[in-house]
Order: structure tokens, then C-alpha cells, then sequence
């Protein structure tokens, strides 16, 4: 059995420069170690060169039973290379802090980036659990990067412990789905779900695997590590966690209802759509308290995987295709926030939102930049994050769930609540101090691409929805 | 005839080791007690022809494991009194609960006809393992070094002294 390299050539390039990031770290003098942001910058843009040339060599390959190469998997492992190099423009300024550590640093963001490689193409229980395991090792470590400080310590500890406790979850709902099916790949699960009879030890396998990778996706009940783990950690780690691993999470979980278990839909539909309507609820309520932004936005991400469930929920291809948007509205929306809120929280030194008052006037464009990423997340016309919310309301429309969508239209309205309080600070209260700051040229350049991919995709959907159209076949 | 005399003069030992471990007083001696436990048990394995997974278990169990459990030990240093203050109770009635469980779970599988006859010996080489694993198994299996490769790197970079 000969395995067609060609389409592993993405997450084979990527194994290959986890090692060349290896040796950089180890040989370059320690100077010239402030470019390896550079390095990891230059492999991610080959990876994506690869994943280009195979879109345009196209098809569907399922290489050794258990990795699927298809326009789907391609769709996201693009937006996870994204992800990733938005990510390392926001390591420059916090860079200085972790002095000699900077080398393994980016050597975990990159293996953070092959987990999520391979979770797109993910199509057996085996992959599916190596995938989501390298992905948050990564993470487990750099959330503790910080290590002189007590609160990423925490963080790290937090999310090590509670990540366990949900790794194991999924490993056990993993070995009930084999003992059921008698293989790990998702074709034999889906053909013994399809034959019958099916047993409650098999569908008690699926819901624990769904706890596991709600886990990731950071759904109520399984939240309990998000607001601590968000405010401890570095703020770049953040934001991979919030978009790289959430959608990593969604992605996982589409191939697994829709690759494993059709025909199981009305089950795994009713359970999606009770647990959104939770994690909706709870996110946006624990947000309105808070007083720091990254503990606010960690329940804002919450409340984001409420509509993502809502939209995996109708539980057909065009709920996929409704997710599929809302996450690369998501993806510009939430990093353009995360890139402001690095940048303010060096200048201010601290992600208090006291801070943040009268941030306009000490550095208009990053309040105008925070301003039009919160509306979008909010879900205000004309920016991505409304299109994206509409479409999964719509989809969840088409499936009967009206409840469902009076819940999620009474979300946006308490999301603009708490995003407009912080507004206001920026733009109405007087700031503790006259001193202004601005962004460097890269971080400017990227903020501004961003911001003007969500007025974009506010305005103009259909080249992304021909593309996703085209791409999303779960 | 030989075989069942092998067979029981492994699984003997295996046993009186096993309440060796339990029932000694010190630490150290319930490790090396242990340490009998696994290689009785890996020649069990080979009496069974799973030669692979025999020498993993001296390799990994008495070779890898047992030893961190005698540096923990010997680190730790314990004093009597300290052994003491441990509170033994819960422990052992937890332990008597899970006892209690596995048995019942292993009289129900033997009522019900047992696992006897329904597996072959499996092929325990060597080679069918690296077949199995290299052919129908190579991406999980290239991943899992990544895996380690990253949880090596953290570990050692959480870990490492400044040098400046």
C-alpha cells in the first residue's frame, strides 16, 4: 500500500520545518534569534503555497482509510495558516519577553498549526485524537509561557488539568465507538451506525466524544477553563485559542457527526441545539460583569460557540456551509480585536478596562479598529460578523428551531450591550493619561487588512460564498 | 505438561509478589516487589508467544517506570513517622472497592463462557507489530513522535534556567 505523498505535502512541509525551527533555535546565535518570527512567517507561507497547488490539482483523497484531502479540509487548513501568521505578528511586541525562549516558542506554534492541519483532513477516531492532542499540548505550554508570572502559571495549570479531564472524555468515547464499529475509521463507524441495531453503549461513545471536543469549542458545560485561561494567558496564545482551536474544535466536530454518524443526526441535532442555546446564554451574561477585556472576551468567544453549535445544529450540508462563514467572519473579526488588544496591552500595560478609557484620542486607530471588530462581533449591519450570524439564524429557521433563533436574536442584543460599555470608554471618558502611541508598520498593515476583510465580507459575500459553495462538503 | 508447571510457577509468583507489595511496610520494598510482579508477568507474556509486548514490559514497566519510582522515593526520603501520618484508611478502602469491582467483573466474564477460546494466541513478534504499524498505521504512528517531539520541547523550555 503506497501512500500518495503529493497530498500530504502540506503537513509533511510543516513536520519537515518543526524540525528546521528545531535546529534554527539550537544554532543561531542568540542575537539574531529576534528573526526567527521570520522563519516561522516563511514556512507558514510555504504551506500555503503547497495547499494552493493542491486546490488546483483538486479532488477528493482518503489516503490510508484515515485523512481526508478534499476542498473542505483545504478551506480551513487555509484559514488555520491565516490564523497562524496573524498569530506571529502579534508575538513581535511580546516578543521581548520570553528572551531566550523565543526559538520554542515558535516551534509550538508551529506544532499548534500541524495539529490543526490535521484535524481538517481528520476522518479516523485515531487521527481525530492525535490531532486534537498535539494541537493542545502546544497550547497547554504556551498558555504558561509567561512563567514569572503567576497568572499564566494558573492559565497553563487550568487548562493542562481541565484539557486532560476532556482528553479523557473523548478517549473513552473513542473506545466505546470502536468496541461498537470494531475500527477507528469514521467510514466503518458510519457503515455500523447505517446497519443497526445501534446499542446505548454506542451512543453514549458519540455524546462523550462530542463533550471531548466541546471542550475545544469552549461550549457550556464545558466552558469552566475559558474566562481564567483567557485572562492568564500571553494574548497572542489567546488568540489562537480563540480562533485557531475553536474553529479547529468545530471542524473536528463536523467531520466526526457528518463523516461517522448521518445518520445519528437526530440525536446529535437536538443535543447541538440545546447546548448552544446554553452556551449563547451563559457567554453573553458572564460577559457583562467583567472588567477586564480578555476575561470579556473569553466569554464573548463563549457565546460565539453558541452560534457556531447553532448552525452545526440544522444539521444539514447548508448548516455547514452557515458555520463555514460565520467562522471566517469570526477568524477576521475576533484576530483584528485580539492584534488591537496585544498592541494596547503593551502601551498600557495592563488589559484592565480602565485602561481603555479614552483610548481614541491616545490612539484613534486603535480604538477605531476595536470599535468596528466589536460591532462586527456583536453582530451589527454591514460587517462580517452580521452576515455570518444571519446565515446561521437562517439555517436554523430552515430546521424549525424558531426558540432557538428568539434566543440567539436576544444574545446579539446583550453582546451590544457589554462591546458598546467598552466602546464608550474608548470613546467618551476621559483617559488617565495625554500620552499616544501607534502600531508599528507590520502590525498596521495587518490590522488594516483585517478590518477591511470584515467591512468586506459585510458588504460583498458572494466570492466567499461561491467558494465555500463550492468547497463544503462535510 | 511443562508449560502448565511454568504457568503456574509464574502466575505464583506474580501473585505472592503482588501481596508483597501491598502488604510491606516499606516503600522501597513494595517497589522491588513490583519490580518481580513485571518480570513474572513478561514471562507470562512469552509463555502466551507476545515476545513484542514482553519486552516492552521489562523495557518500559521494570526498566523506565520502577526506576522514577525509586528516584521519587529515595528523593523523598520519607521518615516512618511520615509514612505514618498518610492516611492509609481511605486508601485501602478505596482500594478494596475497586478490588471488590474487578472481581465482579471477572466472575460475570467467566459465567458468561469467559474470553477462553475466542482469541488466538496473536502473532507477538516483532514484525507483525512494525507490519501492522507501518503500513495500515504510519500517519497516526509519525504524528505520535510529534507529539512527543512537542511535549519534549515545552517541558524542557518551561523548564530551563535563564542564562543571562
Amino acid at each position: 500500500m503506497t501512500i500518495p505523498l503529493p497530498w500530504l505535502s502540506v503537513e509533511l512541509f510543516a513536520c519537515a520545518w518543526i524540525l528546521v525551527l528545531l535546529a534554527a533555535d539550537l544554532l543561531l546565535p542568540e542575537a539574531r534569534k529576534a528573526s526567527l518570527w521570520l522563519w516561522t512567517l516563511a514556512g507558514l507561507g510555504i504551506c500555503a503555497i503547497l495547499l494552493a497547488g493542491q486546490a488546483i490539482a483538486g479532488g477528493h483523497h482518503l489516503i490510508q482509510q484515515m485523512f481526508l484531502v478534499d476542498p473542505f479540509s483545504r478551506f480551513f487548513k487555509a484559514l488555520f495558516l491565516g490564523t497562524a501568521a496573524v498569530v506571529v505578528v502579534m508575538t513581535r511586541p511580546f516578543g521581548r519577553h520570553l528572551a531566550g525562549r523565543l526559538g520554542a516558542f515558535y516551534l509550538l506554534l508551529f506544532t499548534a498549526v500541524l495539529g490543526m492541519l490535521v484535524l481538517a483532513s481528520v476522518h479516523d477516531l485515531l487521527m481525530l485524537f492525535l490531532g486534537l492532542e498535539l494541537l493542545t499540548f502546544s497550547l497547554y505550554i504556551m498558555a504558561a509561557y509567561l512563567r514569572t508570572e503567576a497568572r499564566s502559571i494558573e492559565a497553563g495549570m487550568k487548562y493542562l488539568i481541565l484539557g486532560s479531564l476532556s482528553s479523557g472524555f473523548l478517549v473513552y468515547g473513542m473506545a466505546l465507538l470502536y468496541g461498537f464499529a470494531g475500527s477507528t475509521h469514521f467510514e466503518a463507524i458510519r457503515h455500523a451506525f447505517e446497519v443497526g441495531p445501534v446499542p446505548p453503549i454506542a451512543v453514549a461513545g458519540l455524546l462523550l466524544v462530542m463533550a471531548g471536543l466541546g471542550f475545544k469549542i469552549a461550549a457550556v458545560p464545558f466552558h469552566l477553563w475559558v474566562p481564567d485561561v483567557y485572562e492568564g494567558a500571553p494574548t497572542p496564545v489567546v488568540a489562537l485559542l480563540s480562533v485557531g482551536s475553536k474553529t479547529a474544535g468545530v471542524v473536528a466536530l463536523t467531520r466526526l457527526l457528518f463523516g461517522a454518524a448521518p445518520t445519528m443526526a437526530g440525536l446529535w441535532t437536538n443535543v447541538l441545539a440545546g447546548l448552544s442555546a446554553a452556551t449563547m446564554l451563559y457567554g453573553n451574561l458572564g460577559a457583562i460583569p467583567q472588567t477586564n477585556i480578555k476575561r470579556l472576551l473569553g466569554y464573548s468567544s463563549i457565546g460565539h460557540a453558541g452560534y457556531l453549535l447553532m448552525g452545526l445544529s440544522a444539521g444539514s450540508q447548508s448548516g455547514v456551509e452557515a458555520v463555514s462563514f460565520y467562522l471566517v467572519a469570526y477568524f477576521v473579526s475576533n484576530l483584528a480585536v485580539f492584534l488591537a488588544v496585544t498592541w494596547a496591552g503593551e502601551q498600557l500595560g495592563s488589559d484592565e478596562l480602565e485602561q481603555y478609557n479614552g483610548l481614541s484620542k491616545r490612539s484613534p486607530f486603535l480604538a477605531a479598529a476595536l470599535f468596528i471588530g466589536f460591532l462586527s462581533l456583536a453582530g451589527v449591519p454591514p460587517l462580517a460578523g452580521f452576515v455570518g450570524k444571519l446565515f446561521v439564524m437562517l439555517r436554523a429557521v430552515e430546521s424549525g428551531r424558531l426558540w432557538l433563533v428568539a434566543i440567539g436574536a436576544v444574545n446579539v442584543a446583550i453582546s451590544l450591550y457589554y462591546y458598546l460599555m467598552v466602546i464608550k470608554r474608548m470613546y467618551l471618558d476621559a483617559p488617565p493619561t495625554s500620552t499616544t502611541f501607534r502600531l508599528d508598520r507590520l502590525a498596521t498593515v495587518t490590522l488594516s487588512l483585517l478590518l477591511l476583510g470584515v467591512l468586506w465580507l459585510g458588504i460583498v459575500q458572494e466570492p466567499l460564498v461561491r467558494q465555500i459553495l463550492v468547497s463544503v462538503r462535510p | 505438561m511443562a508449560e502448565n508447571i511454568c504457568f503456574f510457577a509464574f502466575a505464583g509468583l506474580t501473585l505472592l509478589a503482588a501481596c508483597t507489595v501491598v502488604f510491606a511496610r516499606q516503600p522501597l520494598y513494595s517497589v522491588l516487589s513490583l519490580l518481580v510482579v513485571m518480570f513474572s508477568l513478561a514471562a507470562l507474556f512469552v509463555m502466551l508467544g507476545a515476545y513484542l509486548v514482553a519486552a516492552l514490559q521489562v523495557l518500559l514497566y521494570a526498566g523506565a517506570v520502577l526506576v522514577l519510582f525509586l528516584f521519587v522515593m529515595m528523593l523523598l526520603n520519607l521518615e516512618p513517622e511520615a509514612l505514618a501520618r498518610m492516611r492509609l484508611f481511605t486508601l485501602r478502602g478505596a482500594g478494596l472497592v475497586v478490588g471488590l469491582a474487578i472481581a465482579l467483573l471477572l466472575i460475570a466474564i467467566v459465567r458468561r463462557g469467559g474470553l477462553a477460546g475466542t482469541w488466538q494466541a496473536a502473532e507477538g513478534t516483532v514484525e507483525s507489530l512494525g507490519t501492522v504499524l507501518l503500513r495500515y498505521y504510519v500517519l497516526p504512528f509519525e504524528l505520535t513522535s510529534f507529539l512527543i517531539l512537542a511535549a519534549i520541547i515545552g517541558a524542557v523550555s518551561l523548564a530551563k534556567i535563564k542564562h543571562h
